[in-house]
């Protein structure tokens, strides 16, 4: 086993792993950037290693001041969390190069399985679905049609080389097609300077469930069934659970069967994520291979909390080289987990995302709620990281009960001082379609004005009663101070 | 009306009648915080308003806002990734004029109404704070 770790990430998830070292009698090595001296996984870990200025870019992204931390320190391995570094298989060479166990799958599976299209071609030599989709080589209009003609309306034309919707064109049927071909080459020559054109049958409102897989050096290779993660708004997922309510056995021994299948194929190691769009539900549904995540996913607790197994723990066992601890027959879900992740932004004004003080921040604690947060009342959401506060996660017997506590922890979770989407959460698991489990990736835009409209509305007097309180009892105080003095901050300038 | 007791610090007990809630505040007097029943809003202790919705930090995207400095300014403190226009220059209303990056995210700003560019107030890569224009409009 490793005598330490170098933790190359910040936030909650650093905190995550963190707690994981702890447990393992590792020591854990914090690095910060100067707008994160005071954070909440600095003040906990068991060493800590400015590596720059504020911006990602010379700090959390910057693979050789992490290495230089790690070589200060005589760090053994290092944990990339997910983000930054994560998914560079670059790095990943890089820390082999020095010597460094990565704690993920080797570089060359990175560099695969990152390519759109090598790990699509991947997937199709092992037989795994993929959206029917084709580049004629021949790119005149009439040949994209006659492609597009044999894949089955609806279908999607998009530029080959692109990315962000740009020239994306949705056509419904064959009378309308050869218009949008013209056009989404022009668009296409116009942003990529290149007009190939790439058709793909439409996947209409699929649900996106994943699994996860797990693979040892020792040629073991298991999956840990799956997550749903169809709630997204702006392509981020904000509600994850599993299982899946449109999963079935059977169709969960096939897909699971099918990651596992594609893992083996990329020789992978350690925790990796298979992304699939779900057609339908039940035993009848398709599945299509999305793309592979080669790291920790922001929403693995839910996997842990019905799994009884800890990620984080077996990312680390796997990397020093050890064996996985259960077979496929041995793993087991149980119970319903319901992950939501609170983010620092304004649900009313386009999710814009906001950064401030937290003037008060008092994490729920109750029978059946776990959050894995990455900040403490007194410190701040800073404007130069991602928005991500922290992800509370309920679980129980049954998906309802689940829901049900996830919803009271939610109305336990004051966070002041910052705006988060806390109150958005709430209408979004009271939703009737939450509750009847009818998800897909459209749903948070399709119902976002009722899910909003619960917002609105003038304070009630008690809240009123409350600020006007709250005003004589903070006199003594300074206004503009956080509201109670934060552990943290009391340990400023422990370090030196 | 409901009785407010403290019952630590920033947390308090809301009573009415028999019923009892638990509420928290922080935060200066003219946007104070409060938590209460799972909802969160900035109050003005004077006013007893919601800042957040009804102040000059209430504006709501899309053009609505009558306050057009509000409207050409950033909404966060952000980096100016591009500038799209140059004095002299005549916009339309939703015309890109900035775009800012803030937190992993580009935030546009766009042209209120139609006018002509008058100035622009910031520089590529500079750190700008939130309610201070960024262009100005004639």
């Amino acid at each position: 086993m490793f005598r330490s770790i170098l933790i190359a990430n910040r936030g909650e998830i650093a905190v995550r792993v963190i707690r994981a070292c702890r447990e393992l009698g590792i020591e854990s090595i914090a690095v910060y950037s100067d707008a994160d001296d005071r954070a909440l996984h600095v003040a906990l870990a068991d060493r800590a290693v400015r590596i720059g200025p504020a911006p990602a870019a010379q700090s959390y992204l910057s693979g050789e001041a992490i290495l230089q931390a790690a070589r200060e320190t005589g760090a053994e391995a290092i944990h990339p969390g997910y983000g930054f570094l994560a998914e560079s298989h670059a790095f990943a060479a890089s820390c082999a190069g020095a010597g460094l166990a990565f704690i993920g799958p080797p570089s060359g599976v990175i560099a695969r399985m990152g390519s759109k299209t090598a790990a699509r071609a991947l997937a199709e030599q092992a037989g795994v679905p993929v959206v029917p989709g084709a580049t004629p080589s021949d790119q005149r209009d009439e040949t994209i049609a006659a492609a597009a003609c044999r894949l089955g309306f609806p279908v999607v034309v998009k530029p080959s080389e692109g990315g962000g919707g740009i020239g994306m064109k949705t056509v419904p049927e064959e009378a309308s097609l050869l218009p949008a071909i013209a056009q989404a080459r022009r668009e296409a020559a116009a942003a990529f300077g290149d007009g190939t054109l790439y058709v793909e049958r439409l996947i209409d409102r699929p649900r996106h469930v994943e699994i996860q897989v797990v693979g040892d050096h020792h040629g073991r290779i298991v999956h840990l069934f799956e997550r749903e993660c169809s709630l997204q708004r702006r392509h981020q997922k904000i509600v994850e659970e599993a299982p899946s309510p449109a999963v079935t056995p059977a169709l969960r021994a096939r897909m699971g069967g099918a990651a596992v299948a594609l893992a083996r194929a990329a020789g992978y190691r350690n925790c990796g994520t298979v992304e699939f769009l779900l057609d339908g539900s039940g035993d009848e549904a398709r599945f299509y291979f999305l793309e592979m995540n080669t790291r920790l996913q922001v929403e693995h607790p839910v996997t842990e909390q019905t799994t009884g197994v800890d990620l984080v723990r077996t990312q680390i066992v796997v990397a020093a080289g050890g064996p996985l601890p259960w077979t496929q027959d041995e793993l087991r879900q149980r119970g319903h987990a319901i992950e939501v992740r609170v983010y620092a932004e304004d649900p009313e004004r386009h999710d814009l995302p906001q950064a401030g003080p937290l003037l008060l921040y008092r994490e729920p604690s109750m029978p059946g709620v776990r959050v894995d947060g990455g900040v403490a009342e007194g410190g701040d959401v800073s404007v130069h990281y991602d928005p991500l506060v922290a992800k509370l996660i309920a679980w129980g017997d049954t998906r309802d009960l689940a829901r049900r506590r996830a919803l009271a922890a939610l109305r336990s979770y004051p966070i002041l001082g910052v705006r988060t989407n806390g109150p958005f959460l709430i209408a979004l698991l009271e939703h009737p379609r939450f509750i009847a489990g009818q998800l897909d990736t459209g749903l948070v835009e399709a119902e976002r004005p009722v899910l909003l409209a619960g917002l609105a509305g003038a304070p009630p007097p008690e809240a009123v009663a409350v600020a006007r309180h709250a005003s004589v009892d903070a006199a003594a105080h300074d206004p503009n101070g956080p509201a109670v003095i934060d552990p943290w901050t009391l340990l400023r300038g422990w370090r030196g | 009306m409901a009785d407010v007791i403290p019952i630590g610090r920033g947390q308090y007990r809301v009573i009415d009648g028999t019923r009892q809630r638990t509420a928290y505040a922080a935060g200066p007097p003219e946007a104070r915080w409060v938590f209460l029943d799972g909802r969160v809003y900035v109050i003005d202790v004077r006013s007893g308003t919601d800042v957040a919705r009804t102040g000059p930090a209430g504006t709501r995207e899309g053009g609505r806002t009558p306050d057009e400095d509000l409207a050409l300014s950033a909404p966060m403190p952000a980096t100016v990734a591009a500038i799209n226009v140059a004095p002299g220059q005549l916009v339309e209303p939703g015309d890109l004029l900035i775009v800012l990056e803030a937190m992993k995210m580009e935030l546009p700003v766009r042209a209120p109404r139609a006018g002509r560019v008058k100035a622009v107030a910031c520089r590529p890569g500079e750190l700008v704070q939130p309610g201070i224009p960024l262009v100005e409009l004639e």
